[in-house]
């Protein structure tokens, strides 16, 4: 065990810059981070009485706009409150996922599959962001006649990814806070 | 009767009362069932599509600023009254509730089938229902909840089933052809009350055209009638009318200047607009020469026009327009086949 214990920190810094990652490409795939033509600094409130505003399920309507270079940035909390979640559950189901795959290695318990599987549900939460971006980019019309379900892949996937934590969680991985302990 | 009052004050105050102006539809490929059936979720919810319901306007010179000459935008000129509204900001809404000259209109625009059209709409407003009928917007409107894919301009369920809009000629131009015409054109604001990226399309671009709108590029929703006489996106000039659908060729007419066909038992003469790259349709009998022709502010003006009676036409993506009018003819070049 105590073999292991400098890789855990490296792998929950993957975990967690992978989850940042998704958060961003979340946002970015909802529209609320975008690039700009050309460089421009500022910031512009709009109607506050919006935030709660849905676009689609969980998809709430922003409130401010941020430039910052070429980045723009339309601020709804909700939306982002709810890309923070995908993130970080995301970065604790990849760590706990890794953290049960290398266990059997050396402890002789359960097998490799337990981490697969418990890589499932973030597989499924990767999709919830970018199944909209994918139907435009493939253009298959007979996918076309489900993008109605696309929204429920976003909540689908925040349950997913509680579940299945709470699995590794039962199987033994060990908590963020703990990693470097286990 | 003594309740006759009460009834006649109930009816005015039922929603029904303030539906858009209705009349009789041009022709539908099909009854309204079988677009009500065919209708799909294209994604974002009821209204998750905001409409822009308090337009704000600005002059040429300010939009030019941020519009470049190719730009497409959504022009109209109604009675004496010039506004454009950029493609880059409709996007993203795809219903502007506003008001020219007094009028209630609605100028609305679906990005999947590249089609504007302009609506009188009365004391109610329509907004964007979060539905499809062969991949094209279908609006709502806020009094009786009946249903209207943009295209058919006709509703399709509710208690405006069966009846249509009273439709607006708007134009799909670029920026500097509508200025050319219309110098004085105001021109819609980015300041809509809602927070997008204005510029930025998610679909691709029109200057130059490509992601979803490049001619050789794929649909994205399924449709009640395929037809491979032009490539999916390629841009025809359709009208209809109660007697049936005709798609003109936009090349065949810039060559041509006018044409002069018949479809569906009656005479139409289809004008060709060398700024603003559109054609003005009028159904009637009479010999236009492309000499006679001048054009105004509110579009051509040549002799024996009064004895015709205009036509409502619109550009629109290929498979779109085959989609809703399967029976359409088509004047084309030798490539349709036609």
């Amino acid at each position: 065990m105590t073999r292991r214990a400098p890789e855990r920190p490296d792998a929950r810094l993957a975990a967690g810059a992978v989850g940042l990652v998704y958060a961003l490409v979340y946002l970015y795939a909802l529209g609320d981070l975008s690039t700009l033509p050309e460089a421009a600094w500022g910031a512009r409130m709009g109607e506050p009485a919006r935030w709660l505003d849905q676009r689609g399920l969980l998809q709430f309507e922003a409130i401010a706009m941020l430039e910052a270079g070429r980045v723009l940035w339309l601020i709804s909390p909700l939306n982002t409150v709810v890309a923070a979640a995908l993130g970080a559950l995301l970065a604790l189901n990849l760590d706990g996922a890794w953290a049960l795959w290398r266990r059997p290695a050396a402890c002789g318990l359960g097998g490799t599959g337990s981490g697969v599987l418990a890589a499932v549900p973030a597989l499924l939460a990767g999709g919830a962001c970018c199944a909209p971006s994918l139907l435009l980019l493939l253009a298959i019309p007979g996918l076309g006649a489900f993008a109605g379900l696309f929204g429920w892949l976003v909540p689908l996937s925040l349950v997913l990814l509680v579940a299945s934590r709470w699995w590794q969680r039962h199987q033994g991985a060990p908590g963020w806070a703990r990693a470097g302990l286990a | 009767m003594r309740t006759t009052p009460i009834l006649a004050l109930l009816l005015a105050t039922t929603p029904a009362w303030a539906a858009p102006p209705l009349g009789e539809p041009a022709v539908m490929g099909a009854a309204p069932a079988t677009y009500r059936d065919a209708m799909l979720s294209g994604g974002p919810g009821k209204d998750g599509i905001p409409s822009i319901d308090a337009p704000r306007f600005q002059s040429a010179a300010a939009a030019d600023d941020y519009l470049e000459p190719g730009d497409r935008v959504i022009g109209v000129y109604h009675e004496g009254v010039a506004r454009a509204y950029p493609q880059r900001i409709l996007v993203w809404h795809e219903i502007v509730n506003d008001t020219l000259a007094g009028d209630p209109v609605s100028i609305t625009y679906c990005p999947l089938t590249g089609t504007a059209l302009g609506f009188h709409r009365g004391a109610t407003e329509f907004g964007v229902s979060g539905r499809l009928v062969n991949s094209n917007l279908v609006m709502y409107d806020r009094a009786s909840d009946s249903l209207y894919p943009q295209i058919l301009a006709a509703g399709i369920q509710g208690p405006s089933e069966g009846r249509g809009l009273e439709e607006l000629r708007v134009v799909f131009t670029e920026w500097a052809s509508w200025k050319q015409r219309h110098p004085d054109t105001e021109v819609l604001s980015t300041e809509t009350g809602h927070m997008r990226n204005y510029q930025r399309d998610p679909y691709g671009a029109y200057n130059p055209k490509r992601g979803y709108y490049a001619p050789g590029s794929r649909r994205m929703f399924p449709v009640l009638n395929e037809d491979e006489r032009y490539p999916a996106k390629h841009e025809v000039l359709g009208f209809r009318d109660r007697h049936g659908a005709v798609a003109v060729d936009l090349e065949r007419l810039a060559k041509e200047a006018v044409i002069h066909t018949s479809a569906n038992g009656q005479d139409y003469v289809v004008i060709h607009d060398p700024v603003l790259d559109t054609g003005w349709v009028y159904r009637g009998a009479a010999d236009v020469d492309a000499d006679d022709v001048a054009f105004t502010e509110a579009g051509p003006r040549f002799p024996g026009q009064d004895a015709l009676e205009p036509v409502n036409a619109f550009r629109a993506m290929w498979f779109a327009w085959a989609a809703f009018y399967p029976q359409t003819t088509v004047i084309g070049d030798d490539a349709a086949g036609a």
